[in-house]
């Protein structure tokens, strides 16, 4: 294709993407016309969140921002470091997988907002539950990708390994843990996004601050504006997580 | 075992349950030696390839290099495989450097090896890119390269070049005989080519059908480069043809 063929499609892909958030935001209009008392308009919503940026009361938006930020931030840092040690066992130590998988399947099903009341007994209301809804959430699709990136590993590279001598030790530091390192990158960019999804529904149920607390707070008092708000937050720092991501991929797995 | 060799295998039997797959082999080949293993399709040449290689044990019998058994820890075997096994989190230069590395190979000569492999197979260009980012012939070159940096003892090579066109594979083939020489490895290279055994091989070790074992062994005493136009070069293919025949 052309170079102009080329700018041509890219504009073309830009013009429909505007065009896809202007029909959202037509819609959102439309029903906010039709039904104000259920849904605010866009502006009126923009409005609302610089009133809660500027004037806050109580916990402002940022502080509740930040408190579920930094559960994340725990949690997900906590669990890629267990997950990918428990994945590289299970990979790599037929006793130990043999041992502990049995437990881990049996486990791995039941999803993370179902420990909630068995953790809130155990740990109480404070941090340490949060945290511990959200590790479980992060810790299973890590563990599940890196068992699975070493056991997918093409065997060509275990021979290769093999013949030029590699000890037990470098063929899983130097052959096996690399060639399964995009596989555990999958595993921990799934977990990121599994994070946010812990750490909304934690807060909803046992929580003081953060968006989860935010959009049940707001329901509870019938304030679309604020559940509409910590929606567009959540969204954003996901996407933006996301985006970061990709590039910190790109730089550290450029294979 | 005679006394001049290099490796030698002694017996080499293999078998999967019941089934035999190698019959009692042996051989003998000299230090530098590039002898080609050609055969029947499924005769078990890959099979014979992975028991050299340590790579599966043999059910019975032993591979010696230096009249010792072959151990890859202790000795320099290099292997080429018939799919590509560049490391593909690894740039060119980083996986021609790897085996020496895993080697513990004084640093200079690892410098001065990488950048006389990279010299010699044209790779000096692509040197900071990654397998993906290269050509089939290029990454087979990489392979290559890291196999002759270890300037091995025994290099085996499966069909390296199954993948690729014949022009580039002639180019290689020229590649690894020049490796071959200044390195001083013994090469042990099986193909079902017969003319690619006829254009690499000082001898050839033709295999029956399974039950496998070593039908002849034919000395090709052309000079190099081989003019596979000769008739000195076609008869030879013609009568390792007539070995290998079944029809």
């Amino acid at each position: 294709m052309t170079n102009d063929g080329e700018k041509m499609k890219k504009a073309l892909c830009a013009v429909i993407s505007l065009l896809s958030v202007l029909t959202i935001l037509v819609f959102w209009y439309m029903i906010s016309w039709k039904n104000p008392e259920l849904m605010p308009t866009p502006v009126e919503t923009l409005k609302q969140m610089f009133e809660m940026i500027v004037n806050p009361t109580g916990v402002s938006l940022f502080e509740h921002v930040a408190a579920s930020f930094t559960r994340v931030f725990i949690a997900y840092f906590s669990a890629t470091l267990a997950g990918v040690l428990i994945g590289v066992a299970f990979g790599w130590s037929e006793i130990f997988r043999d041992f502990v998988h049995p437990i881990f399947e049996l486990l791995r099903p039941i999803p993370p907002i179902a420990w909630i009341p068995i953790i809130v007994i155990w740990f109480g209301i404070g941090e340490v539950s949060k945290i511990a809804i959200v590790f479980i959430g992060a810790f299973v699709p890590i563990v599940v990708n890196t068992y699975s990136g070493m056991m997918q590993m093409d065997p060509i590279y275990e021979k290769a390994g093999k013949v030029i001598g590699a000890n037990r030790k470098e063929m899983l530091l130097e052959i096996v843990i690399p060639a399964s390192f995009p596989h555990i990158l999958a595993g921990m960019k799934t977990a990121l996004s599994q994070s946010w999804a812990c750490v909304i529904a934690a807060e909803m149920i046992v929580a003081q601050k953060g968006l989860g607390y935010l959009i049940v707070r707001s329901m509870e008092s019938g304030n679309m504006g604020n559940i509409l708000i910590s929606i567009f937050f959540i969204s954003g720092i996901s996407a933006l997580l996301s985006y970061l991501f990709n590039k910190l991929e790109a730089i550290i797995c450029p294979w | 075992m005679s006394e001049k060799a290099k490796v030698s295998a002694v017996g080499l039997t293999k078998k999967f349950d019941d089934l035999l797959v190698l019959d009692n082999i042996s051989f003998d080949i000299a230090k530098g030696e590039f002898v080609c293993i050609v055969g029947p399709t499924g005769c078990g040449k890959t099979t014979f390839l992975n028991i050299l290689s340590k790579i599966w044990p043999a059910t019975s019998g032993e591979l010696l290099i230096d009249g010792e058994k072959a151990d890859p820890k202790k000795h320099n075997i290099a292997f080429a495989f018939q799919e590509s096994s560049a490391f593909p989190w690894l740039t060119v230069e980083q996986n021609i450097r790897f085996g020496m590395e895993q080697k513990n190979l004084p640093k200079e000569i690892i410098n001065e090896r990488t950048e006389q492999m990279l010299e010699l197979l044209e790779l000096k260009e692509a040197r900071n890119y990654f397998p993906r980012q290269i050509s089939a012939s290029m990454e087979s070159r990489v392979v290559i390269g890291r196999s002759f940096a270890l300037h091995p003892d025994l290099l085996l090579m499966d069909e390296p070049y199954a993948q690729l066109d014949i022009e580039f594979r002639y180019h290689l083939e020229d590649a690894v005989l020049k490796l071959s020489k200044m390195t001083g490895s013994t090469v042990i290279f099986v193909t079902h080519n017969i003319e690619e055994a006829v254009y690499l091989a000082e001898r050839c070790i033709v295999l029956t059908n399974k039950p496998t074992t070593v039908k002849t062994i034919e000395k090709i005493d052309l000079p190099y480069p081989r003019d596979i136009c000769s008739k000195e070069f076609t008869d030879i293919r013609d009568r390792i043809t007539d070995y290998i025949k079944w029809w």
